[in-house]
């Protein structure tokens, strides 16, 4: 634990070194100026359109970060030989592994949380902007606890994905991984059709192939709750409560599958 | 107990990837070294040096054979605990110092907060990196990185430390400060392991040393034993020497070089030895420069070796 | 040879994968295969624009819908181009298609969808259409409400105007005067008080907005507007009774002490008097130009 905690906390050090944390700013800039140019454009909706965009937005920020950091985690390391060093310490390959991915979680929680702090900044100021003429039509107060259902929701599939990116990246190039990650990630959203593909094909083997790719291919689309959650639909805690219960035996197995790729490699 | 030992370690790469074939990087290696020795791990570029210390670092697989470290199989992690690793032209993170490497390092071994900054900081000085240890790594040359690799080679007070080429990429003065550093370890006690491709490193340190061409050991031993390397002849440097008796005792010289006026460098065969002659020089009013052994080179050594090989 | 025995860690993913289907299909039992709703039947049905989407479809709908108000706020200021709200019906329909659950774009779109020429697209039949679509996918009585308004305020049709109040007002958690409303219909389709009745209800409700506020504060002012032009209309069919001519200026109706002064309109804008026909009018120039037509 001690070990996984120290890699962790250097590779949350070097990304913020690397200036990762710089989308932050942009992240704020650009809800920022959405929120004035709506305020102009729309009638008293405009709160609605911001809190879409902040949502896509912070998932959109995450997914980068989590696929083009995740992949470089591993790659990185063993292309620039700083691996040979560190392995030669008293450290085994699956806490490296572990470690790795433990601090590229840390550092996409700190930017979501950082986000999402600008995020409802923007909406209260939205909110106090507005006065009392346009509230009672909103469906949903501004400053919406239950957005940050959406919010874990997110930091969940950035888990996911990230997973998916450290397990590419222990045995295929960084740029390959990057393609993979973002081709399980599309999956991830369309899924839902593979369970029903014998509504379009006949072929019996066909239908099982995919309803086998369905249950094994990460599922995220259940995990995008962001609809819901600005229209102030209800969002059973249950069904969180599954989801995560999903992501997290998910991650188990793609970690336990890199740090056995991970443990039995050369670096040649 | 033996500081390391192999037993027949092989290993082999793919090559090729349509329809990969193994290419043998090293052969059938078979090595013991005592604790306290300084051992120098010689051959030229591709010989399978990088490859064997990989292999005690497991950092790779053997496809056969066995290591083992301080008695213990390699890639456990108590003895892990006990040794250090240069790699060949280390590399690190770009955005740590030199100081938080280290520190990172340390914290990995298991060392806590306080130790932590002691150790850090007398390695530091002791590699001789002065302000620059607050300078992230990425600003470093390629000397500097060097020292920084010893420093975390070292880290730990380990009792077997593997050092893959260190003197390459340093200066003359930086060679001199490695060379003493090795010692330093040797009179604590400490085994050192070290590739190098210049013979002369090794002749200045080693205990004994093993040479590798082509991924084989073809020889082994102190220097002086090794066949190789056993004197081949004598170079005499003599001045005032005049024209009349160099002829007169010419037959008794391999070769001639001028060096000055009236300076020669002779080369003498091995047997009867450089007694007679100088003295015969020397009474005929010339005066001695220097008189030393010659060896072969490593790198004739080498030549000779690989002309030796069956082509592959 | 090599650390790791495969079969251990084979075992371990196994049964993480197992546990992740058996999450999975106990998720899909209670929950469905989405998240949530039944928008997976929707998206299936050709819409390629939501695929295209990946999970960033709300805010799609929220660029479509930004684009459906350009397109009515252009169009609104220029009467006289060809295809005028041509595009209005297209992009509220892929707004809702995105974001099914997007109330606004019903309700608003069906305002601007249904308003007569010049003010809006004169299509009922298109705002109903849209609203319906509502119906199908969220079910809110707001949507049943905004269908009786179309039905009674642009197309007069009382009966059906009183059967979607009444189905609205059946739904759970719909407001009471929604029975109200159906009630009127019936008992007075096409009374200026129901409409009166209406709007003010429309005024005085907490969930106006204030788009919707100032259209009912303009209808008020156009009701009482058609109240006076009656009473004009009455003037003058006195005046010509008494002289035998058509007034021509409002001037001659206050000399023959009918009228107090010269009128205006609720706005201020002084009303128009054809001198050929006798007919009373609102002012081009008012704001509350054109009146709307008078139910029969």
């Amino acid at each position: 634990m001690r070990v996984i905690r120290h890699i962790a906390v250097n590779v949350f050090k070097e990304s913020v070194r690397d200036k990762v944390l710089y989308n932050l700013v942009l992240f704020a800039i650009l809800l920022m100026a959405a929120s004035y140019l709506l305020s102009q454009l729309t009638a008293g909706q405009d709160i609605k359109i911001i809190k879409d965009l902040g949502l896509a937005a912070m998932q959109l920020f995450g997914l980068f970060m989590a696929v083009f950091i995740g992949i470089g985690l591993v790659s990185k390391e063993v292309e620039r030989r700083s691996i040979y060093s560190l392995l030669s310490k008293p450290i085994r390959r699956q806490e490296f592994v572990i470690g790795k991915y433990v601090g590229l979680v840390l550092t996409l929680a700190v930017n979501l949380a950082i986000m999402t702090v600008a995020y409802y900044a923007v909406l209260g100021y939205m909110a106090w902007m507005a006065g009392s003429w346009f509230k009672p039509g909103w469906e949903a107060p501004a400053m919406d606890p239950a957005l940050l259902k959406a919010v874990a929701m997110i930091m969940l599939q950035l888990m996911v994905i990230t997973a998916v990116a450290l397990f590419f990246s222990t045995f295929s190039s960084p740029m390959l991984s990057a393609g993979l990650t973002f081709g399980f990630y599309i999956v991830g959203h369309f899924n839902a059709d593979l369970k029903h593909f014998e509504a379009i094909i006949d072929s019996r083997p066909v239908v099982y192939l995919a309803r086998a790719l369905y249950y094994l291919l990460p599922n995220l689309a259940p995990l995008d709750v962001k609809a819901q959650v600005v229209h102030a639909l209800p969002v059973p805690a249950a069904y969180l409560l599954l989801n995560t219960a999903y992501a997290f035996v998910y991650i188990a197995a793609l970690l336990t599958a890199s740090s056995f790729i991970f443990l039995r490699r050369d670096f040649k | 107990m033996l500081a390391i030992q192999t037993t027949d370690l092989s290993k082999d790469f793919p090559v090729g990837f349509w329809r990969p074939r193994p290419y043998r990087a090293l052969d059938k290696l078979t090595l013991e070294v005592e604790q306290g020795e300084t051992f120098g791990f010689l051959g030229p570029n591709g010989a399978g040096k990088t490859t064997t210390l990989k292999l005690l670092m497991q950092l790779l697989y053997p496809t056969s054979g066995r290591a083992e470290i301080l008695g213990r199989p390699v890639g456990d992690v108590g003895v892990k605990r006990r040794i250090g690793y240069l790699p060949e032209s280390p590399y690190f993170y770009d955005y740590l110092t030199a100081e938080e490497l280290l520190s990172y390092f340390a914290s990995l071994v298991g060392y806590g907060a306080a130790e932590r900054r002691r150790r850090v900081s007398a390695l530091l000085d002791e590699v001789g990196i002065g302000s620059e240890r607050r300078l992230q790594l990425r600003k470093f040359s390629k000397g500097m990185l060097q020292r920084v690799g010893i420093a975390q080679a070292i880290l730990n007070d380990p009792e077997v430390v593997f050092l893959d080429e260190p003197m390459s990429g340093l200066d003359p003065l930086g060679r001199r400060e490695v060379r003493n550093l090795i010692l330093s370890l040797r009179d604590r006690g400490c085994t050192v392991f070290f590739s190098s491709h210049v013979l002369a490193d090794a002749e200045a340190l080693c205990s004994r040393v093993a040479i590798l061409a082509s991924g084989r050991l073809i020889a082994s031993g102190k220097i002086t034993d090794i066949h190789a390397f056993q004197v081949r002849g004598w170079e005499l440097i003599v001045a005032h020497l005049s024209g009349e008796s160099l002829e007169r005792h010419r037959a008794r010289m391999r070769k001639v070089t001028a060096i000055a006026d009236r300076q020669y460098a002779l080369e003498l065969p091995l047997e009867p030895g450089p007694d007679g002659l100088l003295r015969d020089l020397i009474g005929e009013g010339a005066h001695l420069v220097s008189l030393n052994p010659t060896r072969e080179s490593l790198e004739d050594f080498f030549i000779q070796q690989v002309g030796q090989q069956e082509p592959r | 040879m090599r650390p790791g025995r495969p079969w251990v860690y084979g075992a371990a993913i196994t049964l993480l994968m197992v546990v992740a289907v058996g999450v999975q299909v106990v998720r899909g039992r209670t929950y469905g295969d989405t998240a949530l709703d039944d928008r997976l039947l929707y998206l299936r049905s050709g819409t390629v624009a939501a695929k295209a989407a990946l999970s960033f479809d709300t805010l799609l709908a929220d660029v479509y819908w930004i684009r459906a108000l350009q397109h009515f706020g252009n169009d609104r200021l220029r009467p006289n181009i060809p295809g005028r709200f041509e595009l209005l019906y297209p992009l509220l329909d892929l707004t809702t298609t995105l974001d099914p659950d997007f109330v606004v774009a019903y309700r608003f779109g069906a305002i601007f969808l249904s308003e007569p020429d010049p003010g809006g697209a004169s299509r009922p039949d298109l705002a109903i259409a849209l609203l319906k679509k509502g119906v199908r996918t969220t079910n809110r009585w707001e949507y049943y409400y905004d269908i009786g308004f179309v039905y009674y305020w642009n197309l007069h049709d009382y009966t059906n105007a009183a059967d979607w109040f009444r189905r609205g007002g059946d739904l759970p958690g719909a407001p009471w005067w929604l029975r109200t409303y159906a009630a009127v219909m019936l008992t007075k389709g096409g009374d200026r008080q129901a409409s009166r009745f209406l709007w003010q209800e429309v005024l005085q409700r907490p969930d106006t907005n204030e788009w919707l506020r100032n259209t009912a504060q303009m209808r008020l002012l156009q009701l009482d507007a058609l109240d006076q032009i009656d009473i004009l209309r009455r003037a003058v069919s006195e005046f010509q009774r008494r002289t035998g001519k058509l007034p021509e200026r409002w001037r001659q109706l206050v000399a023959a002490g009918l009228l107090r002064g010269e009128p205006v309109d609720p706005s201020g804008t002084p009303y128009t008097l054809n001198f050929a026909t006798g007919e009373v009018n609102v002012s081009g120039y008012s704001p509350l130009h054109p009146l709307p037509t008078e139910p029969r």
